[in-house]
């Protein structure tokens, strides 16, 4: 596998790759031709300004107040670190078990509406987690779409349960999607089947075969879920805060926005420090349990969404034996019962929320308006979608040009380097890539759409590049060489073999960053100055001020520009199937 | 679960499976003798697979039974789990646990049967000596050649003890030289183990060579079996004919003016009648009444084969050793047996 491991060792990018699919391929190595510095060259510029210029400032800033203030800064914050440590395990536990549970429903049985199941797991991934945060109090707080119906309330919703279950909810669609992808890459059925004709009954299957199996697998989604959680914003913003809990993300934003004094500036670099290397260290610990374990390559980034292992796997299934025909369909419907709690009756109170009158009223058409839609559509909040949008389309547009040259120097020298970098990037939190930004450019652009776009670019990089470099690795090695013998020179065979058979990917990559950027709040929350507010950054200023319907409102625009965008992605002879994020 | 008693290792009536609207298996019937080796010889998706998984309980049954050694394992009221049939299984592509050690694989049939950890070590030891790679004992699957996993898998499934062992193409993807020795190996373990077992395969030498008995499966039905010397000189259609080996088909009257006879056939009378006849290519000698064009010659080593137009039309022949014509060359031959097809059934 051509894409690098975090911490594993240095892969070069001319070796010979068995992926699941059997079908990658040595890749020859780079002959000298004139153009080849270009790529390479625009990626050192690009990493520079991005990443490393950045990264130098806040690191900078750090020493320059002296380790021990930063201790005692970091140190003052303790309960902030705390609270994202219990809340994110929780998070984590939940997701990894319910993400894993559906991904072996529709990976390994024939449960009903097995697609559908699929189909709503991506859904859930694309609903940003602050809406999904505002749509659960719409749904279950006190006054919620099942008050109103059953008389039931959650008034924990806002504080610990709500920020653990909506994180769970957030994370869990990763965690379905890395673990699916394990049941499909990692465990053939035939293992399975070997196990059940050596004696093994279904339980012992599943604990002395396939869960061993899969142990790579959950361990990444953990360790993704984790990081997920752990960086978020949006959730603990909207459902922690009221309730006075803070977690590190939300503790950099109210010392970075709310105050004046030098203290909470210093915190706030510590808090950004702490967080990134918290998760660099979780990762680079995870992938070296991994990579001990490990007969074939895996790894958090890797392994599992490291490239197309979903594009390869076949459909296992067919006729299941009759006596698990009652079992499956029992499990099928505690999913779906799942889905429908955690997606489907949100976003139903979501929508009935914008469309109410007044709050408390009977969800009934006589009481819908769109009054709340037209007060949304205000001048402020044009001009936050126009940001959003412009901001988003450069990002994809930037950032595909970025990930189409990071491919190309990757078949150079020192491009296994390259790949780390990337997938590092990644791995660095929204709220310390902000800080970042904010120290290292924020006297020359502060208050300007181009410092929000240049966190967008550093941090939605890794996304762009991973379909890419997946759709390179599954290319067969020979469709290169056929050019290459036919007479066609590097570039050449880049430009009428490579490129257009890419194709798919460049547009799906674009397309996925396209989305992250529309419902982006994290770092723009901490970037945008007046007149350059994001939509995520006005549902989240809207929601604080107690507008329940126009939050709404927006929330549910913002969910529609969203879904718009990925409707390519999600149709049924899908984008995504094509490059490996599903089948 | 060893070896059953005199009586039939499986009797499998009306057997059918479907995935989804299309069947797999249509309604077969199949039996396995006790010690008895049955290859099933079948294109790919002729429903080899669909078969053993269904014997083996990996998938259940719409309509028919099937009786491992006297006992009724499954119909569409009864699925005994595969953990409670006494089958063992070798897979196409081994089915070797990636997180298992060759020892550990071998044991682990052995520590589902009830056995502790040491003897059940012991015993997969020496099993894995038997297959000649107890040296290989502490490796994965990654670690090991193709030849040696699929000796793996055979020893995993030898400590099964069963009484029926279901064999799915298991040399399918080994080279030559390696398949034609693991296919000894097979034969001779299963035999010493004295347990029938059932060998899925589309290769022709394979079944001929391994089997006691060949049932030929076509769209989910067993259209024919026999032993190897019926299936191979008496197929019972030309899909049969052209599946079992090389065969050519000629429209002749043995009695009339121009064409000698079959000298010895292969029985029945109607063996004289016109009609239209099948000639294998061993069946064939150069020199002989008919005259004969020769219109290809292909050198294989231990054979050539020549093509003869005849008046009759194209037959292919086969004879030992190396060339002795040249494409365009006239010559003759005589034919030493002939097969009269069956009339297609309406």
């Amino acid at each position: 596998m051509t894409e690098p491991t975090i911490a594993g060792p240095p892969v070069l990018p001319d070796t010979t790759v068995e992926g699941p699919a059997g079908a990658r391929a040595t890749r020859p190595r780079g002959r000298r031709v004139p153009g080849a510095w270009l790529p390479v060259a625009v990626l050192l510029a690009a990493l520079t300004l991005l990443v490393v210029i950045p990264l130098l400032a806040l690191f900078g800033a750090a020493l320059e107040n002296g380790l021990g203030g930063m201790w005692e800064a970091v140190a003052s914050a303790w309960t902030s670190i705390w609270t994202s440590l219990w809340s994110s395990l929780g998070a984590t536990i939940l997701a990894v078990l319910a993400g894993g549970a559906i991904a072996f429903l529709t990976e390994r049985t024939d449960v009903p509406g097995r697609r559908a199941l699929r189909l709503a797991m991506l859904v859930a991934f694309i609903v940003p987690g602050y809406v999904a945060a505002v749509a659960w109090l719409d749904a279950y707080a006190p006054g919620g779409l099942v008050d109103d119906i059953l008389g039931i309330a959650a008034p924990a919703l806002v504080g610990p349960l709500g920020v653990i279950m909506v994180l769970a909810a957030e994370a869990a669609p990763i965690t379905y999607l890395v673990i699916a992808a394990g049941l499909v890459a990692r465990a053939e059925p035939d293992l399975e089947r070997a196990a059940r004709v050596s004696g093994a009954d279904a339980l012992t299957t599943l604990r002395t075969v396939t869960l061993p199996l899969l142990r790579p697998f959950v361990a990444a989604a953990a360790v993704l879920a984790f990081v997920l959680s752990v960086t978020s914003f949006g959730v603990p913003a909207v459902l922690g805060v009221p309730a006075g809990l803070t977690t590190i993300t939300t503790r950099i934003y109210r010392d970075l926005t709310f105050s004046a004094d030098p203290e909470s500036f210093v915190r706030a670099i510590g808090l950004a420090i702490t967080l990134a290397v918290a998760t660099a260290l979780l990762i680079w610990v995870a992938d070296g349990l991994l990579e001990r374990r490990r007969t074939e390559p895996s790894g958090v980034f890797g392994g599992p969404l490291g490239n197309g292992a979903m594009a390869s796997g076949r459909r296992v299934g067919g006729p299941v034996p009759s006596r698990f025909r009652n079992r499956v369909a029992l499990a099928g419907v505690v999913a779906w019962m799942g889905v429908g709690f955690v997606v489907v009756v949100p976003l139903v109170a979501l929508l009935l929320t914008a469309l109410a009158r007044a709050p408390g009223l009977p969800p009934v058409p006589a009481s819908w308006m769109l009054e709340n839609f037209r007060a949304v559509s205000g001048s402020s909040t044009l001009g936050a979608l126009g940001n959003s949008i412009l901001l988003a389309g450069a990002a994809a547009v930037g950032v595909m040009a970025l990930a189409a040259a990071a491919v190309s120097a990757r078949r150079g020298r020192g491009g296994g380097l390259v790949g780390g970098a990337l997938a590092a990037t990644f791995a660095l939190p929204g709220s310390t890539l902000a800080v970042a930004v904010l120290l290292a450019y924020g006297v020359a652009l502060r208050d300007t759409l181009l410092i929000i776009l240049v966190a967008y670019l550093a941090k939605l990089w890794a996304i762009g590049y991973r379909p890419l470099a997946a759709g390179l690795d599954g290319l067969a090695a020979d469709l290169s060489w056929a050019a290459r013998v036919s007479g066609a020179d590097g570039p050449t065979t880049m430009r009428t073999i490579v490129l257009p058979l890419l194709r798919p990917m460049v547009v799906a990559g674009g397309l996925i960053v396209f989305m992250f950027g529309l419902h982006e709040v994290t770092m723009s929350s901490l970037l945008y100055g007046p007149g350059t507010a994001t939509l995520g950054v006005v549902v989240l200023n809207l929601q604080q001020l107690g507008a329940a319907g126009q939050t709404a409102a927006l929330a549910v625009l913002l969910t529609l520009l969203v879904a718009l965008a990925s409707l390519p992605l999600l149709g049924r002879s899908g984008l995504l199937e094509r490059v490996g994020w599903r089948r | 679960m060893t070896a059953a008693a005199p009586g039939a290792a499986l009797e499998a009536r009306g057997v059918v499976v479907s995935y989804g609207a299309t069947r797999a298996l249509e309604g077969l019937d199949l039996d396995v003798a006790a010690g008895e080796t049955l290859a099933v010889l079948g294109p790919s998706g002729s429903g080899k697979t669909t078969l053993l998984y269904a014997i083996a309980g990996l998938l259940g049954l719409e309509q028919g039974r099937i009786e491992l050694a006297g006992r009724l394992v499954a119909s569409p009221q009864v699925d005994v789990p595969p953990e409670r049939r006494p089958v063992a299984m070798v897979f196409q592509h081994y089915g070797l646990w990636p997180h298992l050690s060759a020892l550990d694989t071998v044991a682990y049939p052995l520590r589902r049967a009830g056995l502790g950890a040491d003897a059940a070590a012991r015993r997969a030891r020496e099993l894995l000596e038997q297959m000649r790679v107890g040296h290989l004992a502490d490796r994965r699957p990654a670690q090991l050649s193709g030849g040696e996993q699929q000796r793996v898998g055979l020893a995993r499934a030898l400590a099964r003890q069963p009484a029926l062992f279901l064999l799915d193409e298991p040399t399918a993807h080994l080279d030559t030289a390696l398949k034609t020795e693991l296919q000894w190996e097979l034969t001779a373990r299963m035999h010493a183990d004295g347990a029938a077992a059932i060998h899925a395969t589309h290769d022709v030498d394979e079944a001929l060579a391994v089997a006691d008995r060949v049932a030929l499966l076509r769209d989910g039905r067993i259209i024919q079996s026999g032993t190897p010397v019926e299936v191979y000189a008496q197929p019972v259609d030309d899909w049969a004919a052209v599946l079992t080996g090389p065969a050519s088909f000629v429209e002749v009257d043995p009695a009339g003016p121009g064409w000698a006879g079959p000298e010895r056939s292969s029985g029945a009378d109607r063996d004289a009648e016109p009609g239209r006849y099948m000639v294998r290519p061993d069946w064939l000698r150069i020199e002989g009444p008919v005259k004969a064009i020769v219109r290809d010659v292909r050198y294989r080593g231990s054979h050539t084969d020549y093509v003869l137009a005849t008046e009759q039309g194209e037959l292919l022949l086969r004879e030992p050793g190396e060339p002795r014509f040249a494409a365009g060359t006239a010559t003759s031959l005589r034919i030493d047996r002939m097969w009269r097809m069956p009339e297609p059934r309406p």
